[in-house]
């Protein structure tokens, strides 16, 4: 672990003579810089790291973390490629706790870095103050990032030479200074940008500007599902697509009826290909879940049926990988792009030219109703069915809250969303259970031969599996009416009513 | 947390050479020390370039912890801090036994401000005092440096039998024969009868009279820091070892 208690970005090429001027009664000396090496700047596609007001990089063999709050951590081993939670034990490691598990680090960009030590002495030649200058190129354009040790009884000296710094550093936070100067084509990845609305635009330029975003972010995770950095690129690339897709089913009467039935089978058709990595990669991400849940005699069916997953994942996403790489989606894409960058070229329905204040309104406040009729309806003995259909429509109250939410009042829709969150989290789990139940047995009856004989520690493996999962899909189900009483508390009706619902209009 | 004491009731025995040189052993093994200078004539301080800071006299500074800590320096070793002040206040032993004691005040703030030492090496004055024998009281070791001659023959004796009359426990003298000539006779007999007669008392190891230690006044920095491959360097390893490990060197 590097120590450093302050931490200064300077602009520009590092040259000694600006820290050797002497300081009151103060000199600088300043090693010769050891030899370049060269460097990459990790962090993950959303720019986690930069975020959160950091930096991590890689030189050969080592990690090192910039918070630029004033601490320097490294440690020996490699990232790029790497999921934080799979580093080996160490200072970098355990400074990037709360780093998404999901997601992978990657290479930002490069260059070479040079380290240059320090210290400050006083006239006996006593080190009163230690300190690193690392000075960073890249193609762009050159930084160097000065780090700062407090000697413990040399507050003053230490303070001193912090003020002399920064007076010479950047004005912006450390972590934005570093990415923009050396790296300013890097812009960090949004999985849901921000998309201003205006009360009185007419819904089909909401509706456009909506799926336009969201085909643009779809766009920006090929290149991570192709290269197969993490799981997120694909989720998140289907994502998108299902928010163009509940914009085109849920904005009723905004575009034409024949425009409508065409675009949602474009992107239907878009987005049937993924599915079968996506769910292999539920499956694999769970795995050591599913292992917990077996006792160890049933893991060598489990084993045989994750080695299965793992090859058949392979298989679909190279044949994904190939079609976003194919000149024929690549010209479908760009066309739709073309066709949702201007409103004109769209056809219009009856209600394209509705304000998108009272459109809104209205459909969440239709939705809203639908959900709670649903959801009252539903007993210990209602069939499963209706449980999957609330939440279908929680999911459009969600989605439409999401897509009008800079319209209203942010507190507001936190206080709402808040409930809902946990009810439709709750729905979730309880459909995943039932969902991966089908696919286990579907999986072993694909296992079996021409007599329906299967593998014996696969059929053992899959059984207990099946048998956990329905008791859990059961459990979350009694979750549900409770979770939905929550929802439906007399503040949160009241919160609909007064947002959504305008008696006089 | 240990408490090392390096003392001797006879001035110019290499004491201070033993203390600065004992405590950047420590400090290089990976503990984090606490040389505290509290000899008037010492030059621990001097030895690491951290300049005396005002003297802790008064007895009030005893419940005054943050003046303490506040007086700490970090030397230019990894782990080796300095305490460059004459803490000549009486109660030593009560203010040594807070610095041990995990709830005391004065232990909690020493922790707080990333002062939580593995080792406190302490430079003595050369005396038979309240405060030495306060310290004879609280240290772990007591180091005694001894030069092989009939006059610290007779000095040595002197703090043996202080041990005696004060019923403290002798196992805690660690002595070990400093500034030795091999070539002089007069000190291979003394080290001879003086290992005899206190077999217990006496480390093997031993450290030379060399030229290297004397060049600490001019590089002010512990002797393996400049003269890395010297006997003398190599001797005051030696003397960690045993004291830590108690691995006698071959050499």
């Amino acid at each position: 672990m590097t120590r450093a208690d302050a931490l200064f970005v300077v602009h520009g090429a590092f040259e000694p003579s600006l820290l050797t001027k002497p300081l009151k009664k103060l000199c600088f000396r300043v090693k010769p810089a050891k030899a370049a090496q060269k460097f990459q700047i990790l962090d993950c596609f959303d720019q986690s790291i930069r975020m959160s007001g950091d930096a991590l990089v890689e030189t050969p063999g080592s990690l090192l973390l910039f918070q630029f709050s004033g601490a320097v951590f490294a440690q020996n081993a490699r990232g790029n490629g790497a999921f934080v939670q799979d580093l080996p034990d160490g200072a970098v490691k355990s400074a990037l706790q709360g780093f998404p598990k999901l997601r992978a680090l990657t290479s930002i960009g490069t260059g070479t870095l040079r380290v240059h030590e320090f210290s400050v002495l006083d006239g006996l030649q006593k080190t009163q103050v230690r300190g690193r200058v690392y000075a960073l190129d890249s193609e762009a354009d050159k930084i160097s990032i000065v780090s700062v040790q407090r000697l413990k009884g040399y507050d003053s000296a230490f303070s001193a030479v912090c003020t002399k710094l920064k007076g010479l550093a950047a004005k912006t936070n450390g972590a934005d200074a570093l990415f923009g100067t050396l790296f300013p084509d890097a812009v960090p990845y949004r999985a849901k940008p921000g998309i201003a609305l205006g009360k009185e635009e007419p819904s089909i330029e909401v509706a456009t500007d909506i799926i336009r975003t969201f085909i643009a972010v779809a766009r920006q995770n090929e290149a991570g599902v192709i290269a197969d950095i993490d799981t997120e690129y694909l989720h998140d690339y289907r994502v998108s697509l299902r928010r163009v897709r509940s914009v085109l089913s849920l904005f009723k009467g905004v575009f034409s009826t024949e425009q409508t039935i065409a675009l949602k089978h474009t992107f239907s058709e878009l987005m049937a290909p993924t599915g079968r990595v996506r769910d292999l990669d539920v499956y694999l991400l769970d795995k050591d879940k599913y292992f917990k849940i077996l006792p160890s005699e049933l893991h060598l069916g489990a084993e045989a049926m994750f080695a299965q997953f793992e090859k058949e994942r392979l298989q679909a996403l190279g044949t994904l990988s190939r079609r976003f790489k194919s000149a024929e989606y690549d010209r479908q894409l760009n066309d739709l792009t073309v066709l949702f960058s201007d409103v004109g070229s769209l056809a219009p329905g009856p209600n394209a030219s509705r304000g998108a204040y009272g459109y809104a309104c209205a459909l969440i406040w239709k939705r809203y109703r639908k959900v709670c009729k649903l959801a009252r309806q539903i007993t210990p003995e209602t069939p499963d069915e209706l449980v999957h259909d609330l939440r279908i429509d929680c999911k459009k109250l969600r989605y439409l809250m999401e897509f009008f939410g800079p319209l209203f009042d942010a507190g507001d829709f936190k206080t709402i969303i808040k409930p809902l969150k946990k009810l439709q989290d709750n729905l979730g789990l309880f459909n995943d259970c039932s969902v991966q139940q089908e696919a286990l047995l579907e999986f072993v009856a694909r296992q079996s031969n021409s007599q329906k004989r299967a593998n014996a520690q696969l059929a053992m493996s899959v059984g207990g599996l099946v048998t956990m999962l329905y008791q859990r899909q059961k459990s979350e189900r009694a979750r549900v009416i409770a979770n939905f009483q929550h929802f439906d508390s007399p503040n949160i009706r009241h919160l609909f009513r007064s947002l959504f619902h305008h008696k006089e209009d | 947390m240990k408490i090392i004491a390096c003392y001797s009731n006879k001035g110019g025995v290499g004491k201070t050479a033993t203390a600065v040189n004992l405590a950047y052993a420590y400090a290089k093994a990976g503990n984090t020390v606490l040389l505290c200078d509290l000899d008037p004539q010492g030059a621990s301080g001097f030895y690491l370039r951290v300049k005396p800071s005002k003297k802790l006299t008064d007895a009030r500074f005893f419940e005054d912890v943050e003046r303490f800590t506040k007086s700490i320096r970090a030397s230019d070793f990894e782990g080796l801090d300095v305490l460059p002040a004459n803490m000549t206040f009486r109660d030593f032993d009560v203010f040594l036994s807070r610095m041990r004691n995990k709830r005391s005040r004065l232990k909690k703030a020493l922790v707080a401000a990333g002062s939580d030492y593995d080792v406190i090496i302490l430079d003595c004055p050369p005396n038979f005092s309240t405060l030495s024998e306060n310290i004879f009281k609280a240290a772990d070791q007591i180091v005694v440096p001894v030069i092989p001659t009939t006059l610290s023959e007779r000095t040595f004796d002197q703090l043996v039998n202080f041990f005696d009359q004060k019923g403290l426990p002798k196992k805690k003298l660690r002595a070990f024969f400093s500034m030795v000539q091999r070539r002089k006779t007069l000190h291979v007999e003394t080290m001879m009868v003086m290992r005899k007669l206190y077999r217990k008392r006496f480390l093997q190891a031993s450290v030379p009279f060399a030229a290297d230690i004397e060049r600490m006044g001019q590089n002010r920095a512990p002797v393996s820091v400049y003269a890395g491959r010297s006997a003398a360097s190599a001797a005051y390893r030696a003397l960690y070892d045993e004291l830590e490990n108690g691995v006698v060197s071959d050499k």
